[in-house]
C-alpha cells in the first residue's frame, strides 16, 4: 500500500471538493480510477499565473499525478481531458450532490473498481441534460453495491422468496425486503414493482420515482449517521427545484 | 507577523491597531450594493452618472474594481460578499440571496448581469440567482466566456477552447 501510495502518474481523475489552504495553495479531494478517494496538497496553484489555476475544478475529467507518502500527498501535474461538457444550472446541484455522498460515505486510499466509471456515468448524462432523478437514483443504488451494501431487490431477506410486483413491501437496512402481508401503521411501504424497477435501474413509472426516492433516501439516511446532505437542504432552498 | 512586530517594531504595531479599529467601527456594507463603505450609501450608489436600470452582481469588493476597470459599465452593483458553496453547506441562504431580490425588485432596475466567477461554484451562484430572478419580469444576463483578448488559439487552455466551441455563435453581418 505504501508504494502504491508514493507516486501515481496520469491517473485519471475528478475533482469532488477543494478547500484553499495559505495563500496560494488549495487541499483537493479527489475520485481516482484505481487509488479511491485520495486528498492532496496543490501547491500554488492560486497564484495568478500558475499553469493549473483553474483546472482543479469538479465534474472534468483529468489526468493527475502525485507524490508522497502521507496522508496528504502533492499534486505534481494535472491534465484536462475533456470530452464531458460542463455541467450546468440545476444539472449542476445534482453534480453537487453526487460529489458530496462520495466524500461522506467513501473512505479515503479505499479503491473502489466499478465506482469511478459509475460517477462517470452519471456525469456524462446529467451533461447531456437527462432527467436527473432516474440518474441520482442509479448512482445511489450502485454506490450502495460498490461500498459493499448491495441492495437485494429481486428476493425478499428471510425466505429468499422472489419480489413480485403486485406485493407490499417494508425495507430493513442490513436486511432487505420483508413483504407485508397485513397494513402496520408506522413502518413505510413499498410496491414490489418499485424494487424490481429499480434492480432494473427503470424508473419511467411516477410511483417508482417517488419510492424509489424515499427508499434511497432512508438508506442514504442510515449510512450517512442521520446527518442531513448540505446539497439536499440546498437544493430544497432553490426556486426551480 | 505578530511576533516581528512585538519583537522589532511596536510603534508600527500601534498604528495598525488603531487602523484596524477604526476601520472596524466606521466600514460598514452599503445599504443598497453591499459593498464596503464608510456612509450608509456608498459613493458609487449615490452617484447621478450611473444607470441604474443595470444591476451588476459580483462575488467580492476585489471583482468590483476589476469591473469598474474595463470602462465599459456603467450600471450599479451589487456585491455578494462569497458564492454557493454546496458542499461546504453555503447555500442561498447563507448568502444572503433575499437581499438581492429585494435590491433587484425595487422598480427602476431592468437588467441583472450575473458576474460571478466561471467556477462550478461562481456557475452554481449565477443559477441559483437567474432562478430567482427570471420570474419577477427581470432580463437576466450571464457575462460571456471564452477565449482571451489577443489570445492565439495556439496558446489557449484546451477547457477553455472546448467550452467556447460550445459556447460558438452565428457571426454579425
Amino acid at each position: 500500500m505504501t508504494s502504491e501510495r508514493h507516486l501515481a502518474t496520469a491517473e485519471p481523475a475528478f475533482v469532488l471538493h477543494s478547500t484553499p489552504w495559505r495563500e496560494t495553495s488549495l487541499i483537493v479531494e479527489l475520485l481516482t480510477a484505481h487509488h479511491g478517494r485520495v486528498p492532496l496538497i496543490a501547491k500554488g496553484v492560486r497564484r495568478p499565473r500558475s499553469a493549473l489555476r483553474g483546472l482543479m475544478q469538479p465534474f472534468q475529467p483529468l489526468l493527475v499525478s502525485w507524490f508522497g507518502n502521507g496522508e496528504l500527498r502533492t499534486l505534481k501535474n494535472a491534465e484536462w481531458q475533456g470530452g464531458l461538457p460542463l455541467l450546468q444550472g440545476s444539472a449542476l446541484f445534482c453534480g453537487f450532490y453526487l460529489n458530496e455522498l462520495l466524500v461522506r460515505l467513501l473512505g479515503r486510499d479505499d479503491p473502489h473498481d466499478d465506482l469511478f466509471l459509475v460517477y462517470q456515468t452519471a456525469l456524462a448524462r446529467l451533461a447531456a441534460a437527462e432527467p436527473f432523478e432516474p440518474v441520482l437514483r442509479a448512482f445511489e443504488v450502485a454506490l450502495l453495491r460498490e461500498l459493499g451494501y448491495a441492495l437485494q431487490l429481486e428476493r425478499e431477506a428471510d425466505t429468499g422468496a422472489p419480489i413480485v410486483a403486485e406485493g407490499q413491501y417494508r425495507f430493513e437496512h442490513e436486511r432487505g425486503a420483508i413483504r407485508v402481508v397485513e397494513a402496520s401503521g408506522n413502518a413505510v411501504q413499498f410496491a414490489g414493482k418499485t424494487l424490481l424497477d429499480m434492480a432494473q435501474s427503470r424508473y419511467d413509472d411516477p410511483v417508482t420515482l417517488v419510492q424509489s426516492k424515499q427508499l434511497m433516501r432512508q438508506l442514504l439516511g442510515h449510512h450517512l449517521g442521520y446527518q442531513d446532505l448540505h446539497t439536499r437542504r440546498i437544493i430544497q432552498e432553490l426556486p426551480s427545484l | 507577523m505578530a511576533f516581528h512586530l512585538m519583537q522589532r517594531d511596536r510603534v508600527g504595531a500601534g498604528t495598525l491597531v488603531q487602523a484596524l479599529s477604526e476601520a472596524l467601527q466606521t466600514i460598514q456594507h452599503c445599504v443598497q450594493c453591499n459593498n464596503f463603505t464608510e456612509a450608509t450609501l456608498c459613493e458609487l450608489c449615490n452617484s447621478e452618472r450611473r444607470d441604474a436600470r443595470l444591476l451588476c452582481v459580483i462575488e467580492t469588493p476585489a471583482d468590483l474594481l476589476m469591473m469598474e476597470q474595463t470602462h465599459a459599465y456603467r450600471g450599479m452593483y451589487f456585491v455578494l460578499m462569497g458564492r454557493l458553496s454546496p458542499l461546504d453547506g453555503i447555500g442561498p441562504q447563507e448568502i444572503r440571496l433575499d437581499r438581492l431580490l429585494d435590491r433587484a425588485t425595487d422598480g427602476v432596475t431592468e437588467e441583472v448581469i450575473l458576474a460571478t466567477n466561471f467556477t462550478a461554484e461562481g456557475e452554481a451562484t449565477a443559477h441559483a440567482i437567474s432562478e430567482l430572478l427570471r420570474p419577477k419580469g427581470l432580463r437576466v444576463t450571464r457575462i460571456a466566456r471564452g477565449v482571451p483578448v489577443g489570445g492565439e488559439l495556439e496558446y489557449v487552455d484546451s477547457g477553455t477552447l472546448a467550452q467556447a466551441l460550445l459556447e460558438r455563435r452565428p457571426t454579425s453581418r
